[in-house]
């Protein structure tokens, strides 16, 4: 019963996180136009004050919940287990290495890395030839369509260097 | 020669085109799909091709790209999230959650159907009105344009029926994020932290790659595949009989696409104003006169055609500016606009009379267009739902590289890189968390724009609010704002007094 309890609990701590980080946004754009000509202060004022209003008005409602005991400051609805068993954080990771990394070693060799190392995660390293291939085409497919056809402004690297200077 | 004659000279004259129009039309689907490109951006980098070409060809190339690539923007929204552009940013609240019901190629049918209606329809209204809509511009001065944009940040409100604080929130953080950058009198840097990157405001593409793209991939991975099992625990399967579903529910609602069309045909015409607001409009307006308002955001049809028909209808209304004045009503008319005067091309009304295959044939050019779309794209919706199908594990992956890296695009920038996973993230907790991305975003998008037109209407009268109410068509627009918000409340509250359930 008392493990019921429990689970009923509604968890607001995940809620609360745009709420306070819409209020920590406020306010440090507030501290940013304080000295500011009117024409750039009016809008935001306004807008901003409304959202600090309403985030007001949603940290009461938590604080009801939590008076009441309907709620508690987990946060399980942001942070799971399953979050490591599907590989999110191992995604999260690839991506910002993807960022990282597509400046230095371009479009095609990143996009290639990228993509193969995101889906060993996802797929718990099975199909690896198959993953591998798939990742080579796409690669090399986005090359061939957007920066060899369309001339688009990918980022370029040692990759995209060589086949410029190979095709001519 | 009369102008039956000379229409039907023009169209086929248009027609003789197809081995130009049906290529481009797949041309168009692709670059509108892809978060990062554009019509606008395809015609510059095909520019040399462009203009090597016979201006009647140019033209044609050029419009079909455009109607294509609107179109084609409404594809990975409907499929896996992911708005194309921001003008399709609307069209995901009711096609994306078809699609997770197994109905994305039901989806698809309602969209190519509604946006080729939508789209040819406002052409032939366009072409019989556009000296009264080359008007339209002329009356639109800010204080009505912040009335237009009130009615597309009246959604929020709608967004966030479920929870009113949750959807608030999202939509003023929106609101807020829309304000980073310069104020637009004194250049005054606002809410920057520091980054020169941000000095002309959050970008676009990165923010609708963030929010849609990025943080779906994120979620998605939960599934997998994105399309849910039916009770019988199968995947529901593609077949034909969807399709003709789909075009049978289109039609039904015929005078739905044709009102909503409407209305992107107006914003259309206003120079600045663009797809996006359009949609968000006619998003709003046609939840505020649903009989069952409830079943939008939950994969209504109705939620379905309002935008498609809408962004579509905007397309035909860029051109009446630009063939009438001679003003581009936005960044693809106005890259047709260099095409045209470099072929020695003059605007106004004398450019009907001398020289109507170029007037005329731009309509037509669209008229056939949407024609051939949806003859050409409508077998493929079969195909392209499979899309729904493909297992999480491979297609969350190529969803986050090749929409980060159209978030690079539009400016170079690779903190535009950085832009979208930020926003990836802050749309990533707003999923789990029961807060609406599509408020964030429609905060990001309609915000400064909305400032523009405020502080624009506070400087004509130094400083007095009360020039808000100071025109007569701002008035009416107030008054239809006012109602559209106040009506479907009273239509409601009599539904529930007669005791008449909600269809």
């Amino acid at each position: 019963m008392a493990k019921d309890d429990r689970q009923s609990v509604r968890q607001i701590g995940g809620e609360l996180v745009i709420p306070v980080l819409g209020v920590l946004f406020t306010i440090y754009f507030f501290s940013t136009i304080w000295n500011s000509p009117w024409t750039a202060q009016v809008s935001t004022f306004l807008v901003g004050s409304i959202l600090l209003f309403t985030c007001g008005l949603f940290f009461l409602r938590c604080f009801m919940l939590l008076r009441s005991g309907e709620a508690n400051l987990g946060f399980g609805t942001l942070f799971t287990r399953e979050d490591l068993s599907t590989g999110r954080y191992g995604l999260l990771a690839t991506t910002v290495g993807y960022c990282v990394l597509i400046e230095t070693f371009g479009f095609t060799l990143t996009t290639f890395a990228f993509l193969f190392l995101s889906m060993v995660i996802l797929s718990k390293a099975r199909r690896i030839v198959f993953t591998a291939m798939i990742s080579a085409i796409m690669a090399l497919g986005g090359w061939a369509v957007f920066i060899w056809a369309f001339d688009t402004r990918f980022p370029r690297g040692i990759f995209e260097n060589f086949m410029e200077t190979v095709l001519g | 020669m009369d102008a039956s004659t000379i229409l039907l000279e023009v169209f086929l004259s248009t027609i003789s085109y197809w081995y130009v129009i049906i290529p481009t039309i797949f041309l168009g689907l692709i670059v509108g799909g892809v978060p990062g490109f554009s019509a606008a951006n395809t015609i510059i980098i095909l520019m040399p091709l462009t203009l090597a070409m016979d201006l009647e060809m140019g033209l044609v190339f050029m419009v079909t790209l455009y109607c294509a690539a609107r179109m084609g923007a409404g594809i990975p929204a409907i499929l896996v999230n992911i708005p194309g552009t921001a003008g399709a940013a609307a069209t995901p609240l009711d096609g994306y959650p078809m699609s997770k019901q197994g109905k994305g190629q039901q989806a698809l049918a309602i969209s190519f159907v509604s946006s080729s209606l939508g789209g040819l329809l406002t052409t032939i209204v366009a072409l019989l009105t556009m000296p009264i809509l080359a008007r339209v511009g002329f009356y639109m001065h800010s204080v009505e344009m912040i009335v237009v944009m009130l009615f597309g940040i009246s959604l929020i409100a709608s967004i966030a029926a479920q929870d009113m604080l949750k959807g608030l929130i999202a939509g003023f953080l929106g609101l807020m994020i829309g304000s980073i950058g310069t104020d637009v009198v004194y250049a005054t840097p606002r809410g920057t932290f520091g980054f020169l990157e941000l000095y002309d405001g959050v970008p676009l593409i990165p923010a609708l790659v963030g929010l849609f793209a990025v943080s779906e991939a994120f979620i998605i991975i939960e599934k997998k595949v994105i399309v849910n099992k039916s009770e019988d625990g199968t995947t529901p399967t593609a077949n034909w009989h969807d399709t003709f579903e789909g075009v049978r529910i289109s039609l039904k609602r015929w005078w739905h696409i044709m009102w909503t069309s409407l209305i992107g045909l107006v914003i259309g015409v206003i120079p600045g104003a663009g797809a996006s607001i359009a949609s968000f409009v006619a998003y709003q307006q046609s939840r505020s006169f649903s009989k069952t308002p409830e079943k939008y955001g939950t994969g209504h049809p109705e939620g379905l055609i309002a935008p498609e028909a809408a962004n579509n209808g905007v397309t035909s209304g860029t051109l009446v500016p630009l063939l009438v004045l001679g003003i581009p009503g936005g960044a693809t008319a106005a890259i047709m606009l260099v095409v045209m005067q470099f072929h020695g091309v003059s605007f106004g009304p004398s450019l009907f009379e001398s020289q109507p295959e170029i007037g005329y044939g731009m309509f037509m050019a669209m008229a056939v267009a949407y024609l051939l779309m949806v003859l050409t794209i409508l077998p493929l919706s079969r195909y392209m739902s499979h899309v729904t199908t493909i297992p999480t594990i491979y297609l969350a992956p190529m969803i986050i590289s090749f929409t980060l890296v159209g978030g690079f695009v539009p400016r170079e920038y690779m903190f535009d890189m950085y832009l979208a996973l930020g926003f990836g993230v802050l749309g990533y907790i707003a999923r789990r968390t029961g807060y609406h991305v599509a408020a964030i975003l429609i905060g990001v998008i309609l915000g400064p724009l909305l400032e523009t037109y405020f502080l624009r209407a506070l400087k004509k009268s130094d400083g007095d609010i009360t020039v808000l109410f100071s025109s007569t068509l701002g008035n009416i627009l107030w008054v239809a704002l006012a109602a559209s918000l106040i009506l479907p409340i009273v239509m409601d509250m009599r539904r529930k007094k007669q005791g008449v359930p909600a269809e």
